[in-house]
């Protein structure tokens, strides 16, 4: 049994090392300074997605002024898609510096455009970001074994520990008591400066509970380990050092060796196909139809396509001098040619996604950041719902130019009203592949 | 020569170690490690740069192969470039898993690159990476700490450093062996990195930068060796310099390197290429469609020619108009589209280089600036990657333009699209589509990367220079 008297107590003798107030401090500072970068970067991004849809609004305004054709219109008209920041991605950046978050594209071909990404500086990405997540993933386990390392050793060499043993009512209310007067305000100064930008930040309730559960278990966690060491009979002959060494080593395996590991047998054992591959094949599809009969390409559009089989004919004096449905169609027939390497690719990127959930299983360290990043909506498959929705955009985007360039030839500026907006909550057509999309129709 | 009293006191420290099982088991993980990654690592890159450059072979192949064309249509066709990694990133791979390395290069766009590798790792490889250059800079500090925090302090706590006082070792004997043995140790974890310094400097990469490459992680771990062995010496119990020590490995190795960058981002806020592709688009939009000679913004180009070859109409040009359009609007489109890429690499240039001043308070930083300048796979490369891809560009987007200039005839061309019979004549002959010259892609002079890499090995001489001043304190101050 723990009194509210051992509690008062052990704080009065935890609180009075100058090293463990200064740790507290320490802790405060960086989680309130990663906070607060990640808090800049996200406000950062936010301006710049508004600052871009204002200005994507803008130029396809100028753009829709000056075309006469829904050819041209389709050509020259771009449109900016985005995946905003989550309220809560100013603490975990996870994944939003790697895939892109932003992309504006056109009617043509989507495999040209889809991999072009408008990423951060690499040099600052590669010596790596410095995020809420990090700081409680990579971080906070060393500061637990620092105050933890020496519970009963500290004692022990200041020949105090006997004489704790023998005043305190019951022993092992001492070291739960003095283990909790530790880890409370441990917790306090990391998770409170979090709880406070999270307010700011318009997070709900809800994720903010959940965030401070993961955090509070990776607390738990890690004090577990420290702890256990410490108490195995095993090492009971171990220096307090000795055993600091073996909570480093428990450290060390499973934030940095476990992950690299796992990233090494992963990476052997997914088959990704050679990004190189995919946009050369949509090239030489694209390109390549120049100079093939027309028929040829005509005949693999209309496969998919088949409720345009009967508008392929083309009459120069009303399309004008070139034959932008053709253009098109071959530019859908070049997305086909690659998809099958496309979506190789991604569901690549998904299985090695899901293997590394697994491998974290084995890390609390990658647990932790992915079970962050999964709460801030920041993690891979995040990333690859915006992928697919801007697939799905595009495919959109095509239904209605088709319907357009096959049906209704004879141009009005009043129809491009109805042009598609990319918004982030609506689902357009089904995702994943833009070949099924328009087929539906 | 070593005095006789810094060997035996280096040799007592060796066989303690051995006796341990923590240092014993530390030196063997660190060598595993490094040697799996050494292995690991050259395997990836050897292979990604037999990949790269098996696509950028395909790629020009594919491009010469082209039947007879439009010119313009070979512009559209377009040619993609492959960054094929330097010797040294098998040691340290730098930015290049984070920046693509194929960029398609096209007729009136400039594209960046696409396909960065970090995509594919799931987040695994966030903090830490099996490369080489990330265990020695990260991990060897944490290693060297592990096994040499307690190497004079052991000696107090039990007592036998008044023992070895009184025998006769001087306080410098003393010190000076425990750092040569702890030297030692250290060098377990050096020289597999040196091995494969070795072998690349055999495949062709500049002995000079390789030796200065050696000699810089050579400093590090000896800095690293310093310190420890001073804070032992300093700190009156073992406890108290393996926290001071893990802190300070904390702060130099994990900590201050992120701080850097974060510090940079908010410091100097760059704009993104697509915000930056929009203001390109508007200065674009006043030169004029390139594929319009009836645009507004050539009348002046038209009356110019027109003047030149003293003839009424431009049917009489004994050059193809069209071609000169596009010859004309491709320049002055590339002089906009390179003055934002220009202000763009600038600005993330300015932002490396406030993380590299972090190297004033890290040395874990100082190092990483200076081996990723030196192999060549620091930012700036990347950047002489995009500048060299976008000279190709204007090479054969020009070349091609010229051949649309002088090879087609200009009514031939403008009436192309009126029949199929008429679009077969509008064509040139596939042999001029050898404007395209061959790429491939070199790091940096070895003197430029030792020119820019020069303040980063100040800030390394520097903390090796604290660090020995520590270490003279230290010994000052030892008292049994």
């Amino acid at each position: 049994m723990m009194r509210f008297n051992d509690i008062k107590r052990e704080a009065g003798f935890v609180f009075a090392h100058r090293q463990f107030k200064l740790t507290l401090l320490v802790v405060f500072l960086l989680s309130t300074a990663a906070l607060w970068s990640g808090h800049a970067e996200m406000q950062a991004q936010q301006a710049t997605i508004e600052r871009l849809l204002e200005k994507d609004t803008q130029e396809r305004e100028a753009v829709l002024n000056h075309q006469s054709s829904y050819g041209m219109v389709a050509y020259y008209a771009f449109h900016l898609t985005y995946a905003p920041p989550s309220p809560l991605a100013f603490a975990v950046v996870g994944e939003r510096d790697v895939f892109p978050w932003k992309h504006r594209v056109r009617m043509l071909a989507l495999e040209g455009q889809i991999y072009e990404s408008d990423t951060d500086n690499p040099e600052l990405a590669f010596l790596g970001r410095f995020d809420f997540a990090f700081v409680v993933s990579v971080l906070l386990p060393l500061f637990i074994i620092l105050l933890l390392y020496d519970l009963k050793a500290k004692e022990r060499e200041a020949r105090r520990f006997d004489l704790l043993n023998v005043t305190a009512r019951n022993s092992h209310a001492v070291w739960t008591s003095r283990t909790l007067v530790t880890l409370v305000p441990l917790a306090l100064v990391t998770l409170l400066p979090f709880v406070a930008f999270a307010i700011v930040n318009g997070a709900s309730l809800s994720s903010i509970l959940l965030a401070c559960v993961i955090v509070l278990g990776t607390i738990s966690v890690w004090s577990a380990i420290v702890l256990a060491i410490g108490a195995a009979q095993r090492f009971a002959k171990y220096s307090a050092t000795h055993l600091a060494s073996l909570m480093l080593g428990v450290w060390l395996i499973t934030t940095v060796i476990v992950p690299v590991t796992g990233h090494t047998v992963i990476n052997a054992a997914v088959e990704t196909p050679e990004g190189g591959d995919i946009v050369l094949t949509q090239r030489e599809a694209v390109n390549g139809a120049w100079d093939k009969p027309v028929e040829e390409t005509w005949e693999k559009f209309i496969e998919t396509h088949p409720q345009w089989a009967d508008y392929t004919a083309y009459d120069p004096k009303r399309d004008g001098s070139f034959n932008w449905k053709w253009y098109f169609a071959f530019q859908q027939v070049g997305d086909e040619s690659a998809s099958e390497l496309s979506n190789a690719y991604q569901q690549s990127t998904i299985r090695k996604n899901q293997l590394a959930g697994y491998v974290s299983l084995l890390s609390p360290s990658l647990l932790t950041q992915r079970l962050l990043s999964n709460t801030a909506s920041t993690n891979v498959q995040s990333m690859i719902d915006y992928e697919n929705k801007v697939r799905a955009f595009h495919a959109s985007l095509r239904e209605f130019y088709y319907q357009q360039l096959f049906a209704a030839p004879e141009f009005s500026k009043s129809s491009l009203k109805r042009l598609p907006q990319f918004t982030t909550t609506s689902q357009f057509t089904t995702p994943m592949n833009t070949q099924e999309n328009t087929n539906e129709k | 020569m070593i005095d006789q009293t810094i060997k035996t006191i280096c040799a007592e420290q060796w066989r303690y170690w051995l006796r341990t099982k923590v240092a014993t088991t530390v030196l063997i993980l660190g060598s595993v490690l490094t040697l799996t990654a050494l292995v690991i690592n050259t395997f990836h890159i050897e292979e990604a740069a037999h990949a790269r450059e098996h696509l950028q072979g395909e790629a020009e192949q594919r491009f010469l192969s082209q039947p007879d064309k439009h010119p313009h249509r070979m512009v559209h066709y377009g040619h993609y470039v492959f960054r094929t990694p330097t010797p040294l990133s098998v040691i340290e791979p730098g930015v290049d898993t984070y920046t693509g390395n194929a960029i398609f290069l096209e007729g009136h766009r400039q594209n960046s690159a696409m396909f960065a590798q970090q995509r594919e790792s799931a987040g695994l490889t966030r903090f830490s990476s099996l490369t080489p250059s990330f265990l020695a800079l990260v991990l060897a500090p944490l290693f060297i700490i592990l096994i040499g925090y307690g190497s004079v302090s052991r000696e107090r706590e039990a007592g036998t450093l008044t023992l070895l006082l009184t025998q006769g070792a001087s306080r410098w004997q003393l010190v000076l062996g425990k750092l040569v043995a702890l030297m030692l140790a250290s060098s377990i974890f050096l020289l597999p990195l040196l091995l494969a310094c070795l072998y690349v400097a055999f495949s062709n990469e500049s002995a000079l930068v390789v030796t200065l490459f050696c000699l810089g992680y050579a400093l590090y771990f000896l800095l690293w060796a310093v310190v420890v062995t001073a804070c032992s010496t300093l700190f009156e119990k073992s406890s108290a310099s393996f926290t001071v020590l893990i802190v300070i490995w904390m702060s130099a190795c994990i900590l201050l390197p992120r701080m850097g960058s974060s510090v940079a981002t908010s410091v100097e806020p760059s704009i993104g290429k697509l915000e930056a592709d929009f203001k390109v688009e508007e200065k674009l939009r006043s030169l004029g469609d390139g594929h319009d000679v009836n645009d507004p913004a050539f009348v002046t180009l038209k009356q110019d020619l027109l003047d030149k070859y003293n003839v009424d109409s431009v049917d009489d040009l004994p050059v193809n108009f069209r071609g000169i359009v596009a010859q004309y609007s491709e320049q002055r489109q590339a002089v906009v589209i390179n003055e934002f890429a220009e202000s763009r690499m600038q600005e993330e240039l300015a932002q490396a280089r406030i993380a590299r001043q972090f190297g004033w308070l890290s040395p874990t930083v100082a190092l990483r600036s200076f081996s990723t300048l030196l192999a060549g796979t620091s930012i700036e490369t990347h950047h002489r990657f995009l500048r060299e891809a976008e000279i190709l560009r204007m090479q054969f987007v020009q070349g091609l333009n010229k051949v649309h200039v002088e090879k087609l005839d200009y009514k031939l061309d403008m009436n192309r699209n009126s029949s199929e019979e008429a679009a077969d004549k509008a064509v040139v002959e596939a042999s001029n589509w050898a404007v395209l010259s061959e790429f491939s892609f070199e790091p940096e002079a070895p003197m430029a990367r030792l020119s820019s890499a020069a303040m980063y090995c100040l800030q390394l001489l520097l903390w090796v220079g604290v660090a020995v001043l520590l270490l003279k304190l230290a010994v000052r101050r030892l008292n049994p």
